[in-house]
């Protein structure tokens, strides 16, 4: 059964470049003389890898958040970091960074989690419901941030900073995807890495430490390197919220494991989520492709609804 | 072989005393004296420069510590719903060659392993941190109100386990007078953050002791203490 949704996961996953508004000569695509050609390599193909991959460490990154903070509603987006990162994208590229987008938005989405950690550490515990509202209160302020650099930017600018908050897989060309695919399997494996860690953490942080985690040195670790794949996968595609708030919940009550034997599974089925919505976005039949981050609220919304009416 | 000077936070005042090898300790006191408060200075969840074995807990690696320490809270506290009873049992085998079946057995909470450490009572709970306990095996092992969700059958059972050679040191925080007199350990009596007294039992367990400490509420019937309502 674990085997068959794999297998038909991973089908959809290759047939999805194969789908679009223009249909594509098979033949073609090994040709690298026709459109078809450059079509598949250089604007399907990359688009299904980055959806992939950004679904991946959005809902790794919602797991290693819930773990970190023990609260089930933390994630990089619910916390504000995903808003940070993307205010520093909009900072980018309105005062003529945007060769740096990734920088900038690495160093958004650093700075709310070492607001967020720091939080933390001055409450002494992890007092989730307090963390929550400042991530809720950090988003509001970030939004407001944005809004004054709208202000700030000329038409074009404005233009690049809306399309790009509205989220987007679209990216051209296939070595644009090595980042975030590079970044992917670097949070993958050390969330392998700290797995027993991980496992404690998601008793108390007070059992962890007496069974001899170094509870803020793990935290630290494990936060930083989520801001760092947000702050990549971000200035990539823009804010695409849901994922990580969803996929990890539904892997749980699905599979009823505790969550550090789901990395993997959540990893997998984060990515096959955003190419599905990509997928439906993309072949909607609408005159423009909608953004993925409408599809992955659409569908997400009431199936998580649905998933938490159902456990009452 | 452990030892704290002039320890002081927002509860506790100048906390400062020492146990042997081998020694036993009773930690007693009403309710918000800062006895947890102080078992977690002791184990180094909140920082203190309480010495273990002549060096500061601080200054030991994390695994050289779990050898050393290990505290069990009076609750269970656990953020992850799926994790079983067997699983948060295996992530506290670290210094013992005890079989994990064996001990569940011994607990009679074996039928339990797979099911998820929220789902239990807290009875069950109570006995399932008793087993970290035991598989944990540390120096120096810190128990808050071990007998504080059981009925009379499983408390005798827990003092028989704490009475038996499965520990090494213990530290016992408990309002259960009874199980405290018959442990016979060393008392550490905490009022309003201070130490009150430190001495055997015998000193501490006289008429003139309970009648400061309790007043008229509890009472020696011979070889048994009541509690008068």
């Amino acid at each position: 059964m674990k085997i068959l949704t794999y297998l038909l996961a991973l089908t959809i996953i290759f047939l999805s470049p194969f789908h679009g508004q223009i249909p594509l000569e098979l033949n073609n695509i090994t040709n690298p003389t026709t459109v078809d050609h450059k079509l598949f390599w250089d604007i399907r193909l990359p688009r299904v890898l980055v959806a992939f991959f950004a679904g991946g460490i959005l809902s790794l990154g919602g797991l290693i958040f819930q773990s970190v903070f023990k609260n089930p509603m933390s994630t990089p987006y619910t916390l504000g970091v995903a808003t940070g990162s993307t205010l520093g994208v909009a900072f980018a590229i309105v005062f003529g960074f945007s060769s740096l987008l990734s920088l900038f938005g690495f160093l958004g989405a650093l700075l709310t989690v070492l607001i967020l950690f720091g939080m933390t550490l001055k409450l002494q515990s992890y007092e989730t419901n307090a963390l929550l509202l400042v991530g809720i209160a950090l988003a509001f302020f970030y939004n407001a941030s944005l809004m004054i650099l709208f202000y700030l930017s000329d038409e074009s600018q404005s233009f690049e900073i809306i399309h790009f908050t509205m989220g987007s897989v679209d990216v051209v060309g296939l070595e644009k995807t090595l980042p975030i695919i590079l970044t992917s399997f670097g949070l993958l494996g050390l969330s392998l890495f700290y797995k027993k860690e991980l496992k404690l953490l998601l008793t108390s942080n007070d059992y962890a430490y007496l069974k001899g985690v170094n509870v803020k040195r793990v935290n630290t670790i494990l936060l930083v390197a989520v801001s760092l794949a947000v702050g990549v996968c971000v200035s990539l595609t823009g804010p695409i919220g849901f994922v990580g708030l969803i996929i990890p919940h539904i892997l749980k009550s699905i599979q009823k494991k505790s969550a550090e034997q789901l990395i993997v599974p959540i990893f997998f089925y984060g990515g096959l989520f955003l190419v599905l919505s990509d997928l439906i976005a993309r072949n909607l039949g609408t005159n423009s492709d909608i953004p993925i981050g409408i599809v992955t609220a659409f569908l997400g919304g009431p199936f998580f609804i649905y998933l938490i009416m159902r456990k009452r | 072989m452990l030892q704290i000077n002039n320890y002081s936070n927002q509860i506790l005042k100048n906390i400062s005393f020492a146990l042997k090898p081998k020694q036993n300790l009773l930690i007693l006191g009403f309710n918000g004296a800062g006895k947890s408060t102080l078992a977690k200075a002791l184990c180094g969840i909140s920082p203190s420069s309480v010495k273990l074995f002549g060096k500061q807990l601080s200054h030991y690696s994390s695994k050289e510590r779990t050898k050393l320490i290990n505290y069990i809270p009076a609750k269970l506290e656990i953020f992850d719903e799926y994790i079983t009873l067997g699983e948060y049992l295996d992530l506290s085998r670290l210094h013992t060659l005890l079989e994990s079946k064996k001990l569940l057995k011994l607990l009679a909470i074996e039928h339990l392993k797979n099911k998820s450490c929220q789902q239990l009572s807290s009875g069950e709970q109570q006995l399932t941190m008793l087993a970290t306990a035991v598989l944990h095996n540390a120096k120096i092992t810190i128990f808050d109100e071990p007998t504080a969700n059981l009925d009379p059958n499983k408390s005798r059972d827990i003092f028989s386990l704490l009475k038996s050679g499965l520990f090494q040191s213990k530290i016992i925080i408990t309002h259960d007078l009874t199980l405290a007199y018959r442990l016979g350990y060393d008392v550490l009596f905490i009022k309003e953050g201070e130490v009150d007294f430190f001495g055997s039992s015998e000193e501490f367990f006289n008429d003139s002791n309970l009648d400061k400490y309790f007043g008229s509420s509890v009472k020696m019937v011979e070889e048994f203490l009541v509690v008068d309502f």
